[in-house]
Order: structure tokens, then C-alpha cells, then sequence
């Protein structure tokens, strides 16, 4: 039973982590990213690099990944999403082209085989007689710092509220001043830069690998769309309903059925609440 | 939209009969067999533009019928070994029913949601043919499928006439009343139903109908390779055939079918590229997503036809 | 008279604005009436409700003497209540007939043979003859109110809803387009309910107003009583006190 509350409690965390990211975008700047994979992926990878190549300490690699995958998102929207962000079929090809080049660089550069990244913590805790690695509950704080950082800074401060601004009305936060194109540009850092963070939190007990990204963009469309989309509380409530859901798939079944679980809850809210759980109206 | 014109259909023939001679060229099974795949592409980029290209509703797992269909005729061919032919009405008929089974819930829906549903599907369906290796024969996929014609130049001639038929059938649907509904849902789905029509109910046959033809393309597929594997599913694919119709010019039907077999003929000609192939691809889509947003063929063959009248 | 629509305590709720206020009146067949209402009053939300775009909170509404309950809008416009929009949406990227003809393959609209001269017939009908060939782009205002209601009359309504169809009109196209309606319901028989925010643009046009305020009905009248109605003139003069209090 316990062993389901921290396991579930840290798959939430890490969903949370990426799907954030994905919604706060698409809610900001309405831009669906389908490169926001390549973040978790790339972050994991530049902390693989600055660790095994560069010998850079594990403390600093972490933000150091981290900045750096957010300066590539900040590029990326700036001068591949931002001159096409008119048509939306355009936004998703140019994503899905900007997340198929980071894939296919870091498989030539790579190769296919797995990398490891050493653990922050070496040590394993036993919570109530459930081992733990040091590692997973680090996952879990620092998901749960991240949020609440998040949600401090969206709510408390001037950017945060400007933020809200913009993903509420576009327009008329452009009349009132407010510089939406920057506001872009300074979500996409924090999209990007969770989603790395992710990546690196990850990379020490989950296999390292060029496609790494794609099944979690997966799970945070899924979060996003059973949350509704645009949604940050509602984001992290499906990330708890999915991680949850999963874990106790994995225990109680077979871990080879997780995968289906996304797939029935994005089919089941589709059918029964069409905008989420939090989302705004998504239908006529 | 132009209606189709003399010029057009003549076009048409000198274009099917240079790819039906085009394999005398070389003498050799391997042009044949690249050929063959280029027809196959060729039908999987105009179905996906009949419902995508003409209602906008882009589909981003193109390869999950794709795969439903090569996997049908692979489950046929390896478990039943049933008459080799039945499994192209099969394969229609699965990738019919996985359209209804993603289309139903999400084209309801305004947004995004149809093309994410669609790219989850095929990556999860993917992830679930390694996961169930048992059945699924896992990485390796399903061997041992017999072809559908001996003669590979036969196979060619048949797989070109399916194509010759898909796109003629496609066109004539898209230059009918129905494609003017389809592309009147493009674009305002609120002045549709004041017109009264159910736009829901043309997005899921336009849908189904680009399934069945994007599932017949798949057993094909499987029917000339011989064997299935879960990559049919990947995301590359699907990304693969929208990358086509943007090419052949979006809503065009013929232009996504010309625009595949020219880029699967270069995609070969790049072989010697290795793992830059997809780079370069990917490289092309960003070109064209800046500088020909209007793709390439059927503008091209617009103006061309122009000068000609 | 038969009563084509009747509305019963239609309310709808955004939040805590309650933008239509328990709504009752009835429509009978071959009637021309005017809803009345400065803007915001609600006029525009309860044309949604009754077209299906969007749900009462509260309420029921009956057309033909059948209840209209959850109906998706193109099942409404299929048992004969057509609409048109404030803000026209044409379809871009067609010229005029296409966009007829789109409403004359609708269910209801069938039954005609050939429907590219029935979607050349309506355009005629509209004022438009002649044109069909023409790119929507292009069009001028009232013209694309035109094409809205040739769109609307293509899939056969008893009752058309007009949602301010002269608005950002100039005063030389308001008149022809007047005449239009009065025509359409004099020769095709047509009960017609239309929106509008100025009383002097249709107090000759209609025979019945039924003016809003703050999302209620506060009278009902033929138009020369209802310009005489206090509760009118006080939401008319308090709006425009309240205008040039804001300026």
C-alpha cells in the first residue's frame, strides 16, 4: 500500500513537471508544442554530457542542463514557432520537425545504445519498511518545489500576473501594454526549462536514449487533455490521477498495461467531459 | 475549386503511363520495387489529404491505420493463412474501425484535439505491439506473409493501378458536393451548422474513408515487404506522408500523390546519406513551412495549365 | 394564428451575470417582430440559446410545437429555425454560389434536383444575381449580409432569426435591405425575428417589439406603443445618460 502512495507520488511528480510546461504554453501563446518531448529528453542528455564528458559536478550540471534547454526553447520560438504562429497546422509541423531533428542529432550523435547519468543521492531511504532510492524522492521534492514556485510566481508576482493577462485575453493584454511577444518567449523558457528539469531529475533511473522523449509527451498530452487543456491545477490533478493510476496498474496487473492506462483516460474523458476536468468549454 | 478539365486528365495519363513503363528503364527488381513503394506512399499522402488537407483537421498518426491495415494482412497471412487476398478487405475494415474508435470522441470537438488523440494513438499503439511480443512477434514484427502477385513488375502494374483508382476516386469525391461540405468545414464550423449541415458526421466519414484507403495502402505495404514491424506505427511515418501533401500542395489529391513518389525516389537517391536522411527531410519541411507555404506540385501544375488555356 | 415558437423562463448564467433573465414570449406563424434592447441587453445570447448554439441554464423553448431540447444548431436548422450572424462568416476561400450551395445540401434543403440553380435562384432572390462566380473576399458589408440570408433561406426555415442585420450598414443600403426582408416576408410567407439595438431603423419595418434590458423582457408591443413605453425610454435615455457620463 505504501509502496503505491511514494512510487504513485513520484511518477505524478515527474507527469506534473512535463505537463505543466505543455499547458502553461499552449494556454499562454496557444502554441501546441510537439517538440516539448525534445525539452525532457534534451535536458536528460545535457546532463549526461556536462557529467561523463565534462566532469562538471552533478549540482551544477542539473542547472546548467537546465538553462541551457530553456535558451534552446526560447530559440525555437523566437525564430521557427513565432513567423508561423498564424496557422496552427503549421505550429504542430514545424514542433513535430524541431522534435524529429532533435531525435535523429541525438541519435547520430549518441548512438542508440543507453547512457547513465550518476544519482544526485546515492543512498536508499526505507520509508514504513518500503525501499526507496534517494534518487526518486529527490524526483518528488523537487517536482513539488518546482510547482509550488510555479504557482507562487503566477499568482504573487507582476510578470506572473501579466502571464494570466495574456493567456486570458491576448488582445486586450496587448492594449494594456503588456509585451505579449516577450511574455512568449519568457513561458516558453519556463516550459522548456521544467520540462528539462524533468529530464534530468529522470536520467539517473530511467534509460537515457534518443526516442526517450516521445512517450512522455505522450503521457502529458494525455495529463493535458484529462486535466483540460490550458489548465494548470487541472494539469496537476490528472498528473495525479494518471501517476496513481498507473501505479497501481503496474502493481496490481502487469507494468506492460500502463501504457494503456492514458489511452483509456484520454477516450473517457473525451466521451464523457469533452473539456477536462478544469478546462474551458471545448465543444459547441 | 477548379473542376478537372482535358488538360488535367491528359496529364494524368502521360503521368501513369511514364511510371507504368518507368521500370523497362533499368531491367532490374530493384527499381520495380522502389517504384512499388512510391505508388504505396502515393496512396497513403492522398488519403490523408482527403480528410486532413480538405476539413484542416490535420491528423498526426497517419500510421496508425497505416499500421492497422500492414498488421491485419500480417495476422491473417502468419495465424490464419488464409487466401492472401482477403487481407485487403480485412485491412479496409480494421482501419475503418480504428478511424470510428479515435474519430468518434475527438471530431466531435473543436481544437486540437483530433490531432493529438491521432499522434497518441499511434505511439501507444506502437508501444503496445513491442509490449504484447508474444502475439505481435515484437521488434522483429510478423514474417512469412506470401505475396500477393509473383511477378514483382505485375505486383508494380497492380499496386499503380490501386493508386491510379484511389486517387481518381478521391478527386472525383473531393470535386463533388461532399468535398465542398468538407471544405466548407474548413472553414467555419459554427456557419456549417447554421447552414444545417452535421459536420461531425462528414469529419468521421471523410475520416473513415481516408482510413480505409490509408489501411488498403498498408497491407500493400505489408504484401511487398513481406513482413510487418512496429515502426509501420512510428510518428516518422505518419510525419512522412503529411510532409508529401505539403509538398504536393495541401487539398489537391493528385499533388500529394505526385509529391510522394518524387520524394520517395529522392529519399532513395539519399540513401547513401544513411542516418542524415531524415535530417535532410526534416530540413525540406522547414524550407517549405517558410517559403512555399502553398506547396510545390499543384501550384506548379496550376500555373502551367494557365498558360495553356 | 398558430404559435410557431414559444419560450418559456429562458435564463442563461455566465458565472454570476445572469445575461438572459427568465425569457417568455411566444411567436405566431407569418408574424415580422423586432427584438429591442440596447447593447448587452442579452438579445444576441438568447438568438444562441434558440439556435442550439448554446444551452439555457433554465428554460424550455418549443418550435413547431415540439420541444427544442439539446438539439445540436444544424438539427434546429433542419426543423426549420434559420439563422444569421451579426459578425457574417462566410466561408473564405469560396465564391458566392458555393457558399449558398453549401446550405442548399443540407437535409432539409433537399429535394431539388439540380442545386447549383437553386443556390443561382436564392442569390437572385437576395440581390445577388449574377454574382455567384464572385470571391467572398471581396465583399462589401451589405452584400455579405445578403449572402448570410440567401444561406439562411436555402434550407427552407419557417422562422428566420436576423441578428442586426443592419448594423455597420450606411444609411443608402440600410433601406434596400429593409425592403428585402419585408418582402421576403410578404411573398415567401416568412415568420422573421430580428435583432436590433436602434429603434428607428425598424419601427416601420416590423408589426411587434419586444424590447430587453439587462437581459429581461421589460415590454411587448406594436413599435408606436413600445416608443412611448417609460420602461423603454428610461432604459434608452439611462443608457445614454450613462453614455455620456462614461465620455
Amino acid at each position: 500500500m505504501l509502496q503505491i502512495l511514494i512510487y504513485g507520488a513520484v511518477s505524478s511528480a515527474i507527469y506534473a513537471m512535463l505537463a505543466v510546461g505543455f499547458t502553461l504554453i499552449f494556454g499562454v501563446a496557444r502554441i501546441l508544442n510537439l517538440a516539448h518531448g525534445s525539452f525532457y529528453a534534451l535536458g536528460a542528455y545535457a546532463a549526461y554530457v556536462l557529467t561523463s564528458l565534462f566532469k562538471v559536478p552533478l549540482f551544477l550540471a542539473a542547472p546548467l542542463a537546465v538553462l541551457l534547454v530553456a535558451g534552446f526553447g526560447v530559440v525555437m520560438e523566437r525564430f521557427l514557432v513565432r513567423p508561423l504562429r498564424s496557422s496552427q497546422l503549421a505550429v504542430l509541423m514545424i514542433t513535430l520537425a524541431v522534435s524529429l531533428a532533435v531525435e535523429q542529432a541525438l541519435f547520430i550523435t549518441f548512438g542508440s545504445e543507453y547512457r547513465n547519468v550518476p544519482s544526485f543521492v546515492a543512498d536508499k531511504l526505507s520509508i514504513g519498511g518500503v525501499d526507496i532510492s534517494g534518487q526518486r524522492l529527490l524526483a518528488l521534492v523537487a517536482g513539488v518545489l518546482v510547482l509550488l514556485t510555479l504557482w507562487l510566481f503566477i499568482q504573487r508576482t507582476r510578470l506572473g500576473a501579466a502571464i494570466l493577462a495574456v493567456s486570458q485575453d491576448p488582445e486586450a493584454a496587448q492594449y494594456m501594454g503588456i509585451p505579449t511577444n516577450r511574455i512568449f518567449s519568457i513561458v516558453m523558457a519556463i516550459s522548456a526549462g521544467t520540462a528539462a528539469l524533468a529530464g534530468v531529475l529522470v536520467s539517473p533511473f530511467l534509460t537515457v536514449q534518443p526516442t526517450m522523449g516521445l512517450l512522455p509527451m505522450v503521457k502529458a498530452f494525455a495529463i493535458v487533455i484529462v486535466g483540460g487543456l490550458g489548465s494548470i491545477p487541472g494539469s496537476i490533478i490528472a498528473s495525479l490521477i494518471l501517476g496513481y493510476s498507473e501505479t497501481i496498474v503496474a502493481y496490481l496487473i502487469s507494468s506492460s498495461w500502463t501504457e494503456l492506462v492514458s489511452l483509456v483516460a484520454v477516450v473517457v474523458t473525451l466521451m464523457i467531459r469533452p473539456s477536462g476536468i478544469l478546462g474551458r468549454r471545448a465543444a459547441f | 475549386m477548379r473542376s478537372i478539365s482535358g488538360i488535367d486528365i491528359a496529364g494524368g495519363i502521360v503521368v501513369i503511363t511514364i511510371l507504368a513503363l518507368a521500370p523497362m528503364l533499368a531491367a532490374s527488381n530493384y527499381l520495380t520495387g522502389v517504384l512499388t513503394v512510391c505508388a504505396i506512399y502515393g496512396i497513403w499522402a492522398s488519403s490523408w489529404d482527403f480528410m486532413s488537407g480538405l476539413t484542416g483537421r490535420e491528423n498526426f498518426g497517419h500510421s496508425l491505420f497505416i499500421g492497422a491495415g500492414a498488421y491485419t494482412a500480417g495476422f491473417l497471412a502468419t495465424i490464419w493463412s488464409t487466401n492472401p487476398w482477403l487481407s485487403l478487405p480485412m485491412a479496409v475494415g480494421i482501419a475503418i474501425a480504428f478511424s470510428l474508435l479515435v474519430g468518434f470522441p475527438t471530431l466531435r470537438l473543436r481544437g486540437p484535439y483530433f490531432a493529438l488523440a491521432m499522434l497518441s494513438a499511434s505511439a501507444i499503439l506502437q508501444r503496445l505491439c513491442l509490449i504484447f511480443w508474444e502475439y505481435t512477434g515484437g521488434e522483429e514484427g510478423l514474417y512469412g506473409l506470401d505475396p500477393l502477385i509473383k511477378n514483382p513488375l505485375h505486383y508494380y502494374w497492380f499496386v499503380l493501378g490501386v493508386l491510379a483508382i484511389t486517387v481518381v476516386i478521391l478527386t472525383l469525391l473531393a470535386q463533388s458536393h461532399w468535398g465542398l461540405l468538407l471544405r466548407a468545414i474548413r472553414g467555419d464550423e459554427a456557419t456549417c451548422q447554421a447552414a444545417g449541415i452535421n459536420v461531425t458526421f462528414y469529419k468521421i466519414a471523410s475520416l473513415m474513408i481516408s482510413a480505409g484507403f490509408a489501411g488498403l495502402g498498408g497491407a500493400l505495404y505489408a504484401h511487398y515487404q513481406l513482413q510487418v514491424s512496429p515502426p509501420l506505427f512510428s510518428v516518422v511515418v505518419s510525419i512522412t506522408v503529411i510532409i508529401m501533401v505539403y509538398v504536393g500542395g495541401i487539398g489537391s489529391i493528385y499533388g500529394a500523390a505526385i509529391a510522394a513518389i518524387l520524394l520517395t525516389l529522392l529519399t532513395e537517391m539519399l540513401r547513401g546519406f544513411g542516418e542524415y536522411r531524415l535530417w535532410i527531410y526534416t530540413l525540406t519541411l522547414m524550407l517549405i513551412l517558410f517559403f512555399l507555404p502553398n506547396g510545390l506540385i499543384a501550384p506548379l501544375w496550376r500555373r502551367l495549365t494557365e498558360r495553356l488555356r | 394564428m398558430t404559435v410557431l415558437l414559444e419560450v418559456d423562463g429562458v435564463t442563461k448564467r455566465f458565472g454570476g451575470l445572469t445575461a438572459v433573465k427568465s425569457a417568455s414570449f411566444t411567436l405566431q406563424k407569418g408574424e415580422l417582430t423586432g427584438i429591442l434592447g440596447p447593447n448587452g441587453a442579452g438579445k444576441t445570447t438568447l438568438f444562441n440559446i434558440l439556435t442550439g448554439f448554446m444551452a439555457p441554464t433554465t428554460g424550455s423553448i418549443a418550435f413547431n410545437g415540439e420541444p427544442l431540447r439539446q438539439l445540436a444548431p444544424y438539427k434546429i436548422v433542419n426543423r426549420g429555425m434559420a439563422r444569421t450572424f451579426q459578425l457574417t462568416r462566410p466561408f473564405v476561400g469560396m465564391n458566392l454560389l458555393e457558399n449558398v450551395l453549401v446550405a442548399c445540401l443540407s437535409p432539409r434543403a433537399h429535394g431539388d434536383k439540380d442545386k447549383e440553380e437553386r443556390a443561382r435562384h436564392l442569390l437572385d432572390q437576395v440581390g445577388l444575381g449574377g454574382r455567384g462566380s464572385e470571391p467572398v473576399e471581396t465583399l462589401p458589408y451589405g452584400d455579405l449580409r445578403r449572402l448570410e440570408i440567401a444561406r439562411a433561406l436555402a434550407t427552407r426555415p419557417d422562422l428566420l432569426l436576423l441578428d442586426e442585420p443592419f448594423a455597420g450598414l450606411g444609411s443608402s443600403e440600410i433601406e434596400p435591405l429593409a425592403q428585402l426582408i419585408r418582402r421576403l416576408h410578404r411573398e415567401e410567407n416568412l415568420t422573421i425575428l430580428l435583432i436590433e439595438h436602434k429603434l428607428r431603423e425598424f419601427m416601420a419595418l416590423v408589426s411587434r417589439v419586444i424590447a430587453m434590458n439587462f437581459g429581461e423582457i421589460i415590454a411587448v408591443g406594436p413599435p408606436d406603443e413600445i416608443v412611448r413605453n417609460p420602461k423603454v425610454i428610461e432604459a434608452y435615455i439611462g443608457k445614454t445618460e450613462a453614455d455620456h457620463a462614461s465620455a
